[in-house]
């Protein structure tokens, strides 16, 4: 039996507390039913089947309430969803009664509690159950197919930076960045330096285990959570820096949903932060990029988190770099499909996200795109380079290091 | 009639046609062809699910579903977006559910002739997305113009808020391409080529296909009407002290002739009372502030400013108050999001309940406005001091002509209903309330619908009244293009068309 599921506890028992905690979220989509949802969902956009829009996300539960379906009869239908939150913001629960009723549509929280409860009761995708078990063994996910991620290279990517262990604030750098597209942290380091921000690496990172709690495995997740804080506070650290906005997501998130205030660590995106070091004058940007590039809103900054205003400051920032924006709100029906596990499970639903998000960049005329989140950034540039003229995609980091003349190396294809 | 159960042979000719990918008969995807966003009866939910759903993706496979079909007597349902309000492409018999999501193209743009051609599961938003680059846009615009899809717009003949100045949605279907429920494909417009407004050859076979429900056949194409963008917009919020004073104001605005004037909406005084108490987008105003009309212009410059001045002095002349800019601005750019206020509800002793939100539709002349509120509110007061699962949201009065904004009136109850509490009782209630407020739409020479439909529990028994002799004609047609009764049976009480002759 899997560490997630649950001895002694039957699946009717299990779905039946899942019922109780969820009913009236459910019903709070339900009984309003419009699904405004629909038209900005990303897999929905693709697969045109009203089985994965939010909105039947929530249905599910009033007939799961019902005694119409059950877990079993569900757990597929929650594959389809990149957690992006862009149902949660077109809904107009939230934007006209969330503030007077206190109440916001929860679509994320619900599909990563259904898939929790589905592992509860022992059902399993068979490529999330893969890439569990993986980062459970190697402590970071297994982002190199055929590639061994190992602990003992965990840190390679800062090769030759000479950057420290430890310290007041740490950079966390995510396993995609750190294993496959390593001239994100090495930029991310070196602009760091540059500013005068001093910052020191974990002693032993592991996955911060937001995947995993997106594919269901909120024991494993919370576990690689423990592991992580006690990293964090045998450092003294206060402030931890990320570069990915999915760390961003666990650690504002998860991290104080599993240990409540006990949690008081400063939690910093490094658009914010970059953004601000500009602002202030401590970090100078003087060399051309002479690109026509446009921003993709990572969904967890943009949508999750509303951030959006930082990663345009900083591309207007840089010298001479043409840049085509689309705004953030046309952006809520945007994504790069790489989130909530959807490449892991249904890898060709999200590589037609991400090549659709590539012929919206390519409508623009632009030879650049712009992305904020490592993980988005593989699937797109795949894409990219299948247009018939190739759109390069960077990410905001290596722009910036590039425009202040600094030599970070690392690989970002 | 019962329906025909579909075997496993049945849905391997299903897969035949469609491929295994287009064919799903799994529990899930059986609930959720089956719910609709209007009050719906949770505790029956197993009793209306569907025995298999489709996806097609081309007019050809929606004819062999439907001759299949035919030829086995099985009910099939078409559902585009699954967002109308009067239970069309809800099945009531089981069968095959026809949805067309995946019949969203565009396939072709003609700015020459002003046309748009796409597939019935387009959305409105979406397609004007693409429109916008060309400087034209498709002006059917809904309350659910985020999500209704072209298809469910025919299906049940659809209003638009703007449609004083643009038209609705039978309007703005220049033509179309059906599945009749044989199974054949054909072209409906008004007669000749797909993109011609205006033809005298033949019958008028376009109405007919529009508003049925579903019950005809399957819209699998569709011609669209193009207009310009309009370069300016002009939008005004009134306010006045009671209702007849409001109900004067709107009536003198619309008979102006102000050929730019889309639409005009009366805010009654318990829809002001209810937004003063719920909505929190309310931006607050005095008390004095008993009722609101809201008016909007689109056209070109020199189209929208005169006529911007003329209506602010029919406004001024018929004691109206100008709410200022940003409620006028503020308020009309949020109209869409503001058609669902679900969670507003409140139980009889002010406690904040999850409601669900019932839209009565009505069509109603303008001189009956004032007496048809009354009537309407008092019964939905006594339901609410009987059963205590109700909540009274105010009504609102739209401009219904197609442009012409004077006589008549799409006319809107609001009304809270707690699903969570519903059980045989209480659904019978609601359905009896629901008669009673169609009952008095009729009463006063309107129609039951402007443009939900009437097929629901509460209003089909009354299409016969309203129909008159009109509805033999509906079953005599009904029975000669589906001879067996295999499209959306149970629907408009149409099954009377296979009664044997008395």
């Amino acid at each position: 039996m899997a560490q997630d599921q649950q001895a002694g506890s039957s699946g009717n028992e299990l779905t039946e507390e899942f019922v109780k905690e969820w009913r009236d979220t459910a019903y709070g989509c339900f009984s309003s039913g419009h699904k405004f949802c629909r038209e900005v969902c990303p897999v929905m956009q693709v697969t045109r089947n009203e089985n994965h829009s939010p909105t039947a996300f929530h249905a599910n539960i009033v007939a799961m309430e019902q005694g119409g379906l059950s877990v079993e009869d569900v757990a597929d239908d929650y594959v389809h969803c990149t957690q992006c939150g862009a149902c949660e913001l077109r809904c107009p629960n939230t934007l006209f009664t969330g503030d007077f009723y206190r109440n916001r549509t929860r679509t994320v929280d619900v599909v990563k509690a259904v898939r929790s409860l589905a592992v509860q009761t022992g059902i399993e995708q068979p490529e999330w159950k893969r890439w569990v078990e993986l980062t459970d063994e190697r402590k970071s996910e297994p982002v190199l197919d055929g590639t061994p991620v190992t602990q003992e290279h965990v840190r390679d990517w800062a090769e030759g930076l000479d950057l420290p262990v430890g310290g007041e604030t740490i950079l966390f750098c995510d396993c995609e960045a750190a294993f496959y597209r390593t001239s994100v942290p090495r930029s991310t380091a070196l602009i760091l330096k540059a500013a005068g921000v001093s910052f020191g690496l974990m002693q032993d990172q592991w996955c911060c285990g937001g995947p995993m709690a997106e594919m269901g495995y909120t024991d494993k997740a919370r576990r690689f959570a423990e592991h992580n804080l006690a990293d964090w506070r045998s450092a003294g650290a206060t402030r931890i820096i990320t570069l990915d906005p999915h760390d961003y997501i666990a650690f504002t998130q998860d991290y104080p949903a599993y240990f409540g205030d006990e949690f008081d660590l400063e939690i910093v995106h490094i658009t914010e932060l970059v953004a601000e070091l500009i602002r202030e004058g401590k970090l100078s940007l003087t060399k051309p990029v002479l690109r026509v590039a446009t921003y993709h809103d990572a969904c967890r900054l943009n949508k999750r988190k509303g951030i959006y205003k930082s990663p345009r400051d900083i591309m207007k920032a840089i010298p001479e770099l043409t840049f085509v924006d689309v705004d953030h709100v046309t952006q809520w029906s945007y994504c790069s499909g790489a989130g909530g596990g959807l490449k892991v499970e249904r890898p060709e639903i999200a590589q037609e996200i991400s090549r659709r998000r590539m012929a919206q960049a390519a409508e623009l005329g632009v030879d650049t795109l712009v992305s904020a989140c490592p993980w988005s950034e593989r699937p797109l540039s795949e894409r990219g380079a299948e247009l018939q003229d190739v759109i390069e995609v960077r990410d905001l980091m290596e722009l910036v290091a590039d425009a202040a003349g600094l030599d970070y190396g690392g690989v970002h294809v | 009639m019962s329906s025909v159960a579909i075997t496993d042979p049945i849905v391997g000719e299903l897969q035949d046609i469609l491929g295994n990918e287009g064919v799903f008969t799994n529990k899930s995807s059986l609930y959720n062809r089956t719910r609709v966003p209007a009050p719906f009866p949770v505790h029956r939910w197993n009793q209306l699910i569907p025995d298999a759903v489709v996806l097609p993706r081309s007019a050809e496979e929606v004819s062999e579903v439907v001759k299949l079909a035919n030829r086995h007597r099985i009910p099939v349902v078409a559902r585009a977006g699954g967002t109308g309000l009067a239970d069309g492409a809800l099945p009531l018999r089981g069968g095959i559910i026809v949805d067309v999501k995946l019949m969203n193209g565009i396939h072709e743009i003609d700015l020459d002739n002003r046309t748009v051609t796409v597939g019935p599961g387009i959305n409105m938003l979406k397609l004007n997305e693409e429109l916008r680059q060309h400087g034209v846009f498709y002006p059917d615009d809904p309350a659910s113009y985020p999500c209704a899809l072209v298809g469910g717009r025919i299906g049940t003949s659809g209003w638009s808020l703007i449609g004083s100045r643009y038209g609705h949605t039978r309007d703005l279907v220049i033509s179309m391409q059906i599945v009749l429920p044989t199974g054949e494909i054909v072209e409906v417009g008004d007669g000749g080529g797909r993109k011609l407004r205006k033809s005298s050859t033949g019958f008028q076979l376009k109405h007919l296909f529009m508003g049925h429900q579903g019950t005809l056949g399957i819209a699998t194409e569709a011609t669209l009407e193009l207009v310009p963008r309009p370069e300016a917009e002009f939008s005004a919020f009134f306010s006045y002290p009671d209702y007849d004073t409001a109900w004067r104001s709107t009536g003198a605005m619309t008979k102006s002739g102000l050929a730019s004037l889309a639409g005009v909406v009366l805010f009654d005084e318990k829809k002001v009372d209810y937004l003063r108490r719920d909505d929190e987008a309310y931006i607050p105003q005095p008390d004095n502030v008993r009722c609101v009309v809201a008016s909007a212009m689109y056209g070109t410059m020199d189209e929208v400013k005169p006529a911007a001045k003329r209506l602010m002095r029919i406004a001024r002349e018929t004691a109206a108050n100008y709410l200022g800019d940003d409620v006028s601005q503020g308020d009309w750019a949020s109209r869409h999001d503001r058609y669902a206020t679900p969670l507003h509800g409140r139980n009889p002793d002010g406690q904040v309940v999850p409601m669900c939100w019932h839209c009565e539709d009505a069509a109603i002349n303008y001189t009956a406005l004032p007496q048809v509120t009354r009537e309407w509110h008092a019964i939905v007061d006594r339901y609410i001091a009987r059963y205590g699962i109700f909540d009274d949201w105010g009504m609102f009065a739209y401009t219904s002509g197609a442009h012409k904004p004077w006589g008549d009136y799409l006319v809107e109850i609001d009304v809270g209903i707690w699903e969570q509490k519903l059980n045989e009782d209480t659904w019978a209630a609601w359905v009896s309330c629901k008669r009673e407020i169609a009952e008095v739409a009729l009463k006063y020479n309107g129609s039951i619908t402007a443009c939900h439909g009437a097929t629901r529990e509460g209003d089909v028994e009354l299409v016969p009244g309203e129909m008159g002799g009109g509805f033999d004609v509906m079953k005599k047609i009904k029975r000669a293009l589906d001879p067996n009764n295999v499209m959306n049976p149970g629907k408009y009480l149409l099954d009377q068309a296979y009664d044997p002759e008395p």
